[in-house]
């Protein structure tokens, strides 16, 4: 009780304490991810003038004379580093944890094939990075979950096929993702590193139940087996059981033929991200150029936005009331009223193939990575959403992707 | 208003340096403890592990704990603790409370000593039949352990029964010094094994030396066999005398010259230096010499600049020179972290390199481009399209002058490739960094895929693939080089295994500790008729800058396979200053891109040993740059490519060169 009483007027003295650099704050920064220039910027938004501009690149990347692809990127909780996950490795990709400000490289490690986007737990302290293994094989493939301060692959918990868009909820409990090629969300439960539930984005589909190698009842199993000596005889039928994927709607499909006997992707989802206050996450019908809300305590689908052509990426405001959206395939950006469900705007971007969102933390401007095709610069196209306008464009290394806001400060 | 601020900032900061201080002081009080101080397993043993976390009064606390190490390879932990020791050796186990607050978090670390397998048996190797007094020789022992395997990490004490007869040393130079009988014990850890022997009278009267240069000039570089041999009093050969050589050099530079030659126990013997070299070769208490006379190779030729087509928008990558269907002669070029181009030439007159054509796919980079034997297809590599699909691109370059999409394949190849070869009619696409997939191409509007050859080692990756008289020899980083057998033909310098491009069958393999090969191209040496696989590394220590100058490592390694199962580096070729990337051998003479060493020119004839830079054998090099190039007046050189008496070259910074190598200009070999 004491502690607690202590803490609460550190918090209120915190806030106040803050306060004014907070309300007057007018210099946005972001860091985004050039795919195909190996390299990192720092974006420099004055929201006085509205101007903005790259205020550093930071070379990273392991292999000099290949494009090693950095592709996600995010900031601890505690803002003191950004991880970026290089894409390309041989064969596997890496996670690197850079310094903010001085952006000096701190660590790697080694994680599965593709890793892509990613998230640090503000309730475990731990990264959860999906390996999006982009490389033909139509096979499960995992979520590596990271200790950020060691910088070491505490497990990787299986999921789905090409899974992406790593984000967590507010109180870092549940981490979502999707698989990509078997139009599924996953819900991951942090502190248990293990996959709570997976429900079907498929019109008129079924929930399914997750089976994991973390759960409850695989636990105590394997303690039996530990202690009986049956373990090596009981891991052997569970890896043949993994081969066979019964634990999915993968009925009769056997290891040789599961590429082919996959249904063939109808949503095709890219991205989840939980609502800041509410049991929903949204997601990105890259496929069936949808926006998908999903009642989290029911575990359903509970409305279906119509966007604009693949929808990749998505954000919701730290406010709740509006979700932006990418959309890849026509180079724009949606803006969304969450409570009409409507899309309220639609922006078109400095060029193709737009990829990320990141929204300030004040809710008042839209950063969006644009990837551009070919030897086109990349592009960082800054929306205000008061107005939902864009207000600047800063062109980047070539095939923006990963992006995300770091901080506000007065200027 | 700044004042304001101010206030609020230096508030802000007290109060966090307040907080900060204040939570680091709860994460003090707690503690993590294992349930031991210290974890001993045997290899491939499982347990489990627990711990807890205690505040300052050693009460257990509700904070949830993962377990991980920092070992993968060496030692499975599960989060809940489920812990298998898979090698040997020390490591650890590291232990951390989940928490919300990163400053409410503990970790403490748990040291586990996984033992190595007791030993379980020790064998003498290669011992003599014979051992002759005054004589030493090498005595080998074999340690085994109880899990099978073969360690070289057991100290194994050596020790002589009778040492007045022979005595033996810590690394196993055993020498007679009388007449008479001995036991060798070699003991490792509790296990022990004898060798009974006995030093027999030394029968060696004499000793000849002779070599196969007998008559004949001697270069630098040139790898002259001596062979010794120990005769009785009867003239008669004593066939089991062992026989140690060495030598004396008296180099005709003696200003602080280094080492000037190499000699193996073989009798082998290459002099990089001129100079005066006596070898001597003993036999116990006998010894033999024989000297020689190391003049300079001399085999420096001019290499002069014809053409070039210069890049000046992007970064070139790799070239492919062919005669057109017309006659005429062509040469494709990639781009690299650009816009997707492969661009065409016309270097029928190389001393007037003309664009022709360009091809813009969706792609950041055409690392590759490949032309079929005919020279109506082409081949180019795609990475960075935008749709991520990647693949390759198959083009009709029947009129380079207007080059034609046959079609784009992506089945299978999304992680990007990187490389490819054309070969009867298929396309081996190196892709994913893991495998290459072997195409047919016979339609060149439908490709399909027929076959796919992936090593099953552990993270395996591939760089690049090239195939001579049926089969692949691809370039696999750590796993280094691989032979497979794609449709081996009677050309073929060593037997096939019935492979096609459907059923690719490993041949062979050789790898090197660095784990930097880049690049494998065979040859057999039209002066020896030697097999040989030259390794290539690629290798940047120094860094990268992209926009700038730069400075590469690595070497080749020259892989004689006398068969499959026994390959031999036997020499390398190192630029102190510079790295290797691409290289071609045509005849006896290796062309070499020494990324900012430029292009090198080596004469590969002979015998191979040691180091081939060190013996004089570079025959030229040059340095592409350019004022209007992309990068400009620095080299990076990519690729060579010899092509009817021209030397073309790619270079990553300026574009594409003709060269022209000419006659040696000098006056016999000294």
């Amino acid at each position: 009780m004491k502690n607690h009483k202590f803490f609460s007027f550190l918090l209120t003295t915190l806030f106040f304490g803050l306060a004014p650099s907070q309300i007057f704050s007018q210099d946005y920064y972001v860091y985004v991810a050039a795919e195909s220039e190996d390299e990192v910027h720092l974006i420099h938004l004055d929201g006085k003038t509205n101007k903005a501009v790259i205020a550093k690149t930071i070379e990273v990347g392991r292999y000099p004379t290949e494009t090693d692809g950095p592709h996600g990127i995010n900031i601890s909780p505690d803002g003191e580093h950004w991880f970026l996950s290089i894409a390309h490795g041989n064969p596997y990709g890496m996670l690197a944890k850079y310094k903010t400000g001085t952006d000096e490289l701190v660590a790697t490690t080694d994680l599965g094939m593709f890793p892509a986007s990613m998230e640090i737990s503000k309730s475990t302290g731990l990264l959860y990075v999906v390996n999006f293994n982009l490389h033909g094989d139509m096979v499960p493939s995992t979520v590596s979950v990271v200790d950020p301060e060691y910088m070491e692959v505490i497990t990787d918990i299986e999921t789905g096929i090409m899974p992406h868009g790593s984000r967590i909820t507010n109180d870092g409990t549940k981490q979502y993702h999707v698989s990509m090629m078997t139009d599924e969300l996953y819900e991951i439960n942090t502190a248990g590193l293990q996959v709570n539930r997976i429900l079907s984005l498929k019109k008129n589909a079924m929930k399914m139940e997750g089976h994991s190698e973390n759960s409850k009842e695989h636990k105590e199993n394997h303690e039996k087996h530990m202690k009986d000596g049956t373990h090596e005889e009981h891991s052997k039928k569970e890896n043949e059981m993994k081969e066979d994927h019964s634990g999915h709607d993968m009925s009769g499909m056997k290891n040789e033929g599961m590429k082919m006997m996959h249904a063939k992707p109808e949503v095709k989802p890219t991205w989840a991200d939980p609502h800041p206050t509410k049991p929903l996450v949204y997601v990105a019908g890259n496929g069936s150029d949808e926006i998908i809300e999903i009642d989290t305590e029911k575990w359903e689908v509970t409305r279906r936005f119509k966007s604009g052509k693949a929808p990749y990426n998505l954000e919701v405001s730290h406010d709740g009331k509006i979700l932006v959206a990418s959309y890849k395939g026509e180079g724009a950006t949606g803006i969304f009223d969450l409570e009409s469900g409507k899309e309220i705007a639609k922006i078109t971007n400095s060029r193709k193939v737009t990829h990320g969102v990141a929204i300030s933390t004040d809710n008042r401007y839209a950063f969006l990575s644009v990837e551009g095709i070919g030897g086109e610069p990349g592009s960082v196209d800054i929306i205000d959403l008061r107005t939902n306008k864009r207000i600047a464009v800063v062109e980047t290394g070539k095939q923006a992707g990963g992006i995300v806001f770091w901080k506000q400060t007065a200027p | 208003m700044k004042k304001i601020n101010l206030i609020s900032r230096i508030l802000g900061i007290a109060v966090l340096t307040v907080v900060l201080l204040s939570l680091n002081s709860i994460a003090q009080e707690k503690k993590i403890v294992f349930e031991t101080d210290m974890l001993s397993l045997k290899l491939n043993e499982e347990t489990k592990i627990s711990a807890k976390v205690v505040d300052a009064d050693g009460n257990t606390t509700q904070d949830s704990l993962v377990f991980f190490t920092r070992n993968r390879r060496s030692l499975t932990v599960t989060p809940d603790g489920y812990v298998k020791a898979i090698k040997s050796g020390k490591f650890s186990i590291i232990a951390r409370s989940l928490t919300a607050n990163r400053d409410d978090r503990v970790s403490a670390t748990l040291a586990v000593d996984v033992a190595y397998p007791p030993v379980q048996k020790i064998t003498f190797s290669d011992t003599p039949k014979n051992f002759y007094n005054t004589t030493t020789i090498s005595l080998q022992t074999q340690v085994v352990d109880e899990a099978g395997v073969t360690r070289d990490n057991v100290d194994v004490k050596l020790t002589s029964s009778n040492p007045d007869v022979a005595s033996i040393d810590a690394f196993g130079n055993l020498k007679a010094h009388k007449k008479g009988d001995f036991t060798i014990t070699a003991k490792a850890e509790n296990k022990t094994a004898t060798w009974k022997s006995k030093v027999l009278d030394n029968p060696i009267a004499s000793m000849e030396i002779s070599h196969n240069y007998d008559g004949k000039t001697i270069r630098t570089g040139d790898v002259i066999t001596f062979k010794a041999m120990a005769k009785n009093s009867k003239g008669d050969a004593i066939g089991d005398a062992p026989i140690k050589y060495t030598y004396i050099a008296e180099p005709d530079d003696n200003l602080g010259q280094g080492a000037s030659a190499q000699i193996a126990q073989s009798g082998k013997f290459v002099a990089s230096d001129p100079g005066l070299f006596t070898v001597i070769a003993t036999s116990g208490d006998r010894s033999t010499s024989a000297t020689v006379k190391a003049v300079p190779r001399n085999v420096q030729r001019p290499l002069t600049l014809v053409g070039k087509g210069i890049v000046s928008h992007t970064r070139t990558s790799d070239l492919w020179v062919w005669e057109g269907v017309d006659g005429r002669d062509y040469a494709v070029t990639g781009t690299w972290g650009g816009n997707g181009e492969a661009i065409f030439w016309d270097v029928t007159d190389p001393s007037k390199i003309i664009p022709i054509d360009t091809v813009v796919v969706d792609a950041r980079t055409v690392n590759d481009v490949k032309v079929s034997e005919d020279g109506k297809v082409a081949v180019i590599t795609r990475e960075g399209a935008s749709d991520r699909k990647n693949g390759i691109i198959i083009l009709d370059v029947t009129n380079p002058r207007d080059v034609k999409v046959h079609s784009e394949y992506t089945q299978d190849l999304t992680g990007g490739v990187h490389n490819t070869f054309i070969y009867e009619n298929h396309v081996y696409a190196v892709n994913n960094g893991r495998k290459y997939d072997i195409i047919n191409i016979e339609d060149p509007k439908n490709p399909k895929t027929v076959g796919v050859f992936e090593l099953d080692t552990p993270s395996h990756s591939i760089h690049d693939v090239w195939i001579q008289d049926g089969i692949a020899y691809s370039s696999n980083w750590s796993d280094g080089i691989v032979a497979v057998d794609i449709g081996s033909n009677a050309s073929a310098d060593l037997p096939g295994a019935g492979g096609s491009p459907e059923n690719p069958v490993q041949l062979g393999s050789y790898a090197y500790p660095s784990g930097w090969n880049h690049a494998a191209f065979p040859f057999k040496s039209e002066s020896t008729g030697d097999f040989y696989v030259i390794g290539g590394d690629e290798a940047f220590p120094y860094g990268l800058n992209t926009e700038g100058a730069n400075r590469a490592a690595g070497w080749l390694h020259f892989v004689k396979f006398d068969d499959w199962n026994s390959p031999a580096e036997v020499a390398r070729y190192q630029v102190p200053e510079a790295g290797t990337h691409n290289y071609w051998v045509e005849g006896d003479i290796l062309y070499v891109a020494m990324y900012n060493g430029g292009v090198r020119v080596v004469d590969i004839s002979g015998e191979l040993m040691g180091d081939l830079y060190d013996q004089g054998r570079e025959i030229a090099s040059f340095y592409p740059s350019d004022s209007e190039a992309y990068i400009p007046n620095a080299t990076f050189t990519w690729g060579p490519q010899p092509y009817k008496g021209y030397l073309f070259l790619s270079d990553w910074n300026s574009g594409i060169w003709a060269l022209k190598l000419g006659e040696s200009t000098s006056q016999g070999t000294n």
